[in-house]
């Protein structure tokens, strides 16, 4: 098979006229290509229909009418108001995003809302306890300095804490290879180590 | 991201039945309108850069089958993973460290914390390549779009294979579990409109040819059910090497994935695999049996690197995968030599 | 004590815990795209698929059919607004919607706004683009750039510093290198997307946007705009990460300004991580040709520092790292030159140490080579070449403890056990490597304004338009205020990052500290001053001790005669509520108009080689082991050891996670990070943080930062230098020393990745 070029919008001729994409769109081919063709106009209104979901979020029911494309981490953040959750990627490639849906750390950003239906989900907001008190992994972030912009210490945080719960913070090894997944760019590794250590006996029992 | 109708079918039947239903025979599962989604960690990640846009998700997490979701030890000694059993899980499994270091590793070594909480079994075996130029969409792909030309072959192409590329595509296969899973002879399990069937995990994958669009030899409405791998005791001596630009959370540029059955210090049986370097996980069958029946040392080992890269293709950024893929292959099987067992 | 708080030496202040701490830690701490604004409508980008050429057509209608969408703001709507500019505040001069020309890969076509983040996604995909495409040129060596000096096209760079006669003394020479290194395109890629959430009430417009510079943005969005920059403010007050790149502002912020004003509601775009690559600035990629001969003695007589930085076409960026470079040793002769090569990119912008991290890379790189051609230590050749003044201007340093940093670090990393021959140093099947570097950053400083309230209460409220970009500049200048009113850091309320504040220089160039503390020291002790007045005052509580000492502890004034007055009662007795002082601090050296153009978003810096009696520098030492495994080569250091001077330091535990973090960033420089270009297209390749590797928490091990005492009062009032850009500074070079020990193999073209050591 020949190679006509590297980009679709192809060649690369002077001044020659094409049509071609912007970045992050084409849709269109792929449809194209179909047995059914495009979706059919009929089909469009329910394609568009919101989707009423029950979230249980730290604690609190929610039910949401939702885009069935909203990740969870829009819920969350723009449906709900709890914006301690961060965007870094949006595509699971940094961790920022980290919750705790059912005790687990997942990618709030990969996760369809709706899949997360009566799921018990857990953000910074809600670890602290009622009274006041922060929970020992986030007290142990401010004593070890575990962060500088803060931008993504509640994905370190809520990684922490599933870390701990998973069995895998039995060392410091196995804390930096299993918190390897939530990137701090300003690089405070070493003192997020250090707090986990000092957290993890009473995250345990938290 | 185009919007789409979310399901949730109750069980296989019915999941298999919907697909059918929004599918043809001729489409590509990664290609059709209704598509299965279980840990999304792939497919969403896609659909966010409109390199796949189903207007259906099957959500497979409610599906009413247990044994979907259960990591067990066969009668026969095997481990039948369910599809639908997470990453993590399957990890720290306790049979699974046990009697397939190479599994365990695979997994342990791939991803991130987060990833492998969330990431299904099944769906890490049929993840999507990770290429930059697939991924974009603005850039000619004949994965993406049949015919548009490769625009890695000529460009930067430094993570790309060296191994079953053909003239249309040279996009890795990123996955690791599955140059565990290829080694140790496993077969998948799966389930469409024309019934259940057993697919031997070396059939799985296809190699592009002048077809990259089409990934695997699964159909439209096929849902994989669970991977088994057969009873092999010996493949407690066993272990997956990545190598990486860096220690953690980033794709091999070169792995391997050995178990040897090893009658003194003379090799009765090698299992090797390789990732990072092709485009589907491959399977190295020249070099295993070139290591049939010789000592292994430094020098047996140089030469069943040889016999794994003698067909290899390299661009122009990706030539030291030529070297660094012997390298990681011999290092592995030396050091899965040296195992305590 | 743990690491994480070293424990204070001499001029060291305590390490306080983050005054926003628990903010940080309990999701409270709000980013500009995380305040609320009601009925918010949201923005995204469509940005054009190809380098250079022109848009002859947008097709806009399958966007418009989206459900949900509201507007799209492209060519046609900016033509009545002012276009951008580069330098300063602005980051390029590229008015991307005021021109159908493409320059970059990535450039802004159109903004989509709809009800809800996923239409506004999907109709920006929608939209397309049909173009007159040129063949663009990427980098060096490609066809079609355009090489020009560098010397006077930037404010920031003036000239190419020379001294003495280099062509005679390196001829004359007994051991001299003559190589070429070179470093990759990067990009900052803070953990904080890029955001700009806007609104307008009635004729005020409100811009939530991650700034490090709000003063700059304010005036140079209102001129964009043309509207009075009273009518602007700019809110920033926390920002998840910068590295410069929130230092300029980038033609975004105009586009959604209009958006908002086209809606009449808020608008927020957030910039995804891949069109952050071609939207926003970057580290462009450098090459440098370095010669230096030494005698066999060790001592240097010649150096030479050749620089070749790309740029895009219309905007001269240059970062100059020569002038650093050829004040570092005692060189004898020094001959340097910086050209500019311009190609079809995006504006560079300032990166972390901009022009320090590559070319001090590129030196000291060159040193230990050099050392390696004499068969010198490393750390002895550096000693010999100790200069007494700078070699350019033969000024003095106000300070420089280059040499005690190496010490304090070469015994801490145990040096001594070193064995100097090449390959020699294994542990089982890794080589084992050890090199060292000299780290540099100039210590500048800038006018700042600052207001301080000290109420009847005890509380202090402390507001400046500077910026917490995670320095912990908003502790650090609470603590300021802490030690000279005697208030406990936890009555110390800090307001910053908001351009209705008064106005702090961009937080940039390691200067906020300085700059930041200098103004709050003038406002405190001008409260000081009439604290004592008053209490000194006939009546007064201290009455007769008027030329006595005193100091404010625990919320008393204390003199030293053992006589104090609460500060509660000297207010009372001053019928006042509060005493509030709003302090302009301008360095020495100020022009006269060094406050107006504060004020104006265009602040003077001094320091560093600028000022008549001295050049301010900061110095350090960095020390690296590398572990190279001997079949397949990969790179891992589990070990790095810096020891830094840099004057007072205010906070021990803030300064060591400031140098931490700079110093991982100089591993992933070294061993990670690169931008990759397709040539034939000019266009980034890995736009993510799936391909563009940082380092993550595996890669780091064990890490040491050791705070050298030093004291310098010609730097600034509050005697600190900066040090957040210090400690990034010859960590790549140390790295390459540490390989060429392991392997023998001398890498000089960063990264240093695994296919450079199989070969």
């Amino acid at each position: 098979m020949s190679q006509p070029s590297a980009l679709l919008t192809n060649g690369l001729s002077r001044r020659k006229f094409m049509a071609g994409t912007v970045s992050a769109a084409a849709a269109a081919p792929l449809l194209a290509s179909r047995a059914e063709g495009a979706t059919p106009v009929a089909a469009e209104a329910k394609l568009r229909q919101p989707l009423v979901t029950s979230l249980r979020i730290n604690n609190q029911a929610y039910e949401l009418s939702l885009d069935t494309r909203t990740s969870l981490l829009d819920a969350l953040r723009d449906h709900v108001g709890l914006t301690g959750t961060k965007k870094g990627c949006d595509h699971g490639q940094c961790g920022a995003c980290t919750v705790l849906v059912d005790g687990k750390r997942v990618l709030s950003c990969l996760s369809f809302a709706v899949m997360n239906e009566g799921k018990d989900i857990a953000t910074v907001e809600g670890i602290a306890s009622t009274d006041g008190k922060l929970h020992p992994m986030q007290q142990a972030f401010i004593d070890h300095d575990a962060f500088q912009c803060g931008y993504c210490t509640p994905g370190q945080i809520l990684s922490a804490i599933g870390c701990v719960n998973e069995g895998h913070a039995e060392s410091e090894s196995d804390i930096r290879e299993y918190m390897s997944g939530n990137i701090c760019r300003c690089a405070a590794y070493p003192n997020i180590v250090a707090a986990i250590l000092q957290a993890r006996e009473e995250t345990r029992g938290a | 991201m185009r919007p789409f109708v979310y399901e949730q079918p109750a069980d296989v039947s019915t999941a298999v039945a919907i697909a059918s239903r929004f599918t043809t025979n001729d489409d590509q599962p990664t290609r059709a309108n209704a598509q299965f989604i279980a840990g999304g960690t792939n497919l969403a990640d896609y659909m966010k850069l409109g390199v796949a846009d189903p207007n259906r998700l099957l959500d497979l997490n409610k599906l009413k089958e247990q044994e979907l979701r259960h990591i067990h030890v066969t009668n026969e000694g095997g481990i039948r993973f369910g599809a639908l059993a997470r990453m993590g899980e399957a990890a720290d499994h306790a049979e699974v460290k046990r009697r397939y270091p190479v599994i365990a590793d695979s997994l342990r070594l791939a991803a991130s914390g987060q990833i492998r909480n969330m990431a299904s079994l099944a769906g890490n075996v049929l993840q999507r390549t990770r290429c930059e130029y697939f991924r974009e969409t603005s850039w000619a792909c004949n994965k993406r779009v049949p015919g548009s030309g490769c625009a890695a072959m000529e460009g930067f192409n430094r993570q790309h294979a060296i191994l079953g590329a053909s003239d249309a595509c040279i996009a890795t296969y990123h996955g690791d579990f599955a140059q565990a899973l290829i080694a140790l002879d496993a077969v998948v399990h799966a389930e469409g409109s024309r019934g259940a069937r057993k697919i031997v995990f070396a059939k799985l994958h296809r190699q592009p040819g002048d077809t990259p669009h089409i990934e695997t030899d699964l159909a439209a409405d096929e849902i994989i059910t669970a991977i088994e791998v057969p009873a092999i005791p010996w493949a407690r001596r066993s272990l997956y090497l990545k190598i990486r630009d860096r220690e953690s959370y980033a794709f091999a540029l070169a792995s391997a994935a050995v178990a040897l059955d090893l009658d003194g210090e003379t090799v009765r049986e090698a299992r090797i695999a390789l990732g990072g370097v092709a485009t589907v996980p491959w399977r190295a069958g020249a070099a295993e049996q070139s290591l049939q029946g010789k000592k292994l040392d430094e020098a047996s080992a140089e030469a069943t690197a040889e016999a794994a890269f003698a067909q290899a293709q390299p661009r122009r950024h990706n030539a030291f995968k030529m070297e660094l893929g012997k390298r990681t292959l011999v290092r592995a099987l030396l050091e899965t030599r040296d195992m305590k067992v | 004590m743990d690491a994480a708080a070293p424990k204070p030496k001499e001029n060291m202040g305590e390490p306080l815990p983050r005054i926003d701490g628990r903010l940080k830690v309990t999701g409270q701490a709000h980013y500009p795209a995380d305040l609320p604004t009601a009925n918010i409508a949201y923005g995204a980008l469509a940005t054009s698929s190809i380098a250079k050429g022109k848009v002859t057509k947008l097709r806009l209608d399958d966007a418009r059919a989206v459900p949900g969408l509201l507007d799209i703001v492209t060519y046609g709507d900016m033509d009545k607004l002012e276009k951008p500019k580069f330098g300063n505040s602005g980051a390029t001069s590229i008015g991307p919607l005021h021109d159908r020309r493409i320059f970059h890969d990535g450039q802004i076509v159109a903004l989509a706004v709809a009800e809800t983040f996923e239409a506004a996604e999907e109709a920006a995909q929608l939209i397309r683009a049909e173009y007159e495409e040129e063949k663009p040129t990427a980098t060096f060596d490609s066809p079609g750039t355009a090489t020009i000096p560098a010397a006077g096209r930037s404010p920031l760079f003036k000239e190419d510093v020379k001294a003495g006669d280099f062509d005679a003394a390196y001829a004359a020479a007994a051991v001299k290198i003559d190589q070429r290194y070179s470093t990759p395109t990067q990009h900052h890629n803070p953990i904080e997307l890029f955001s700009t959430t806007a609104y307008w009430q009635g004729e005020q417009l409100v811009v939530h946007e991650p700034s490090q510079n709000v003063t700059g943005w304010k005036v140079e969005l209102a001129r964009q705009l043309k509207i009075d920059p009273a009518k602007v403010r700019i809110v920033s007050p926390f920002i998840g990460g910068a590295f410069g790149s929130k230092g300029p502002m980038t033609p975004r912020t105009a586009i959604v300004a209009i958006a908002a004003k086209r809606l009449g509601r808020p608008v927020r775009c957030v910039t995804s991580r891949m069109q952050a690559f071609g939207t926003q600035t970057y580290r462009a990629e450098t090459r440098h040709r370095i010669r230096i001969g030494a005698g066999k003695d060790g001592r240097i007589t010649a150096f030479a520092h050749e620089g070749w930085e790309v740029t895009s076409r219309p905007d001269p960026y240059v970062v100059g790292g020569t002038s650093a470079t050829g004040r570092m040793y005692d060189y004898g002769s020094v001959l340097t030159h910086v050209s500019l090569v311009q190609a079809d990119r995006n504006t560079p912008g300032y990166m972390r140490s901009p022009p320090e991290t590559p070319y001090v890379y590129a030196l000291e790189n060159a040193m230990d080579e050099m050392a390696v051609a004499l068969g010198m230590d490393p750390i002895e050749f550096r000693r010999i070449n100790e200069p007494k003044t700078e070699p350019i201007g033969k000024k003095p340093f106000s300070s420089r403890s280059l040499i005690q940093c190496y010490d304090q670090a070469a015994a801490a990393f145990g040096w001594a056990k070193r064995d100097p021959e090449v390959g020699a140093m294994r542990d089982g099947d890794w080589l084992v490597g050890m090199g060292c570097a000299t780290a540099i950053y100039p210590t500048a400083v800038a006018p700042c304004a600052a207001r301080v309230r000290l109420t009847v209460d005890g509380d202090v409220r402390l507001q400046c338009g500077s910026h917490e970009i995670g320095t912990g500049v908003r502790t650090v200048a609470g603590q300021m205020a802490s030690e000279r009113l005697g208030v406990s850091i936890d009555r110390i309320s800090v307001e910053m990052g908001d351009s209705s504040l008064p106005p702090a220089p961009v937080s940039g160039g390691s200067i906020s500290t300085a700059s930041v503390c200098s103004a709050v020291l003038k406002a405190c002790d001008a409260i000081r001053t009439k604290l004592y007045a008053a209490a000194t005052a006939e009546g007064g509580p201290l009455a007769g001790s008027r030329n006595a000492e005193f100091e404010l502890v625990d919320g008393k004034i204390m003199a030293k005669s053992g006589a104090s007055a609460k500060v509660e009662d000297v207010l009372k007795a001053m019928q006042v509520g509060a005493i509030e002082e709003y302090a302009e601090f301008a360095p020495k050296g100020a022009t006269p108009e060094a406050l107006k153009k504060l004020y104006a978003g265009k602040p003077e810096f001094h320091g560093g080689d600028q000022d008549e009696d001295s050049v301010k520098y900061a110095f350090g030492a960095e020390f690296v082991e590398v572990h190279i495994n001997r079949y397949t080569r990969e790179i891992r250091v589990p070990r790095i050891v810096g020891a830094f001077a840099a004057g007072r330091i205010m906070n021990t535990r803030t300064a060591r996670s400031q140098l931490m973090g700079g110093m991982i960033w100089g591993i992933g420089q070294a061993l990670h990070e690169a931008t990759e270009i397709d040539r034939r297209y000019a266009r980034y390749v890995n736009r993510d943080l799936q391909d563009y590797l940082v380092p993550v928490n595996a890669d780091i091990k064990d890490l040491q930062v050791i705070l050298v005492p030093e004291v310098d009062h010609a730097v600034n009032p509050a005697g600190v230098k900066g040090l957040g850009e210090l400690g990034n500074v010859g960590t790549a070079a140390a790295v390459a020393s540490a390989v060429y020990h392991a392997t023998g193999k001398r890498i000089r073209d960063l990264p240093i990745r695994i296919e450079q050591l199989l070969v």
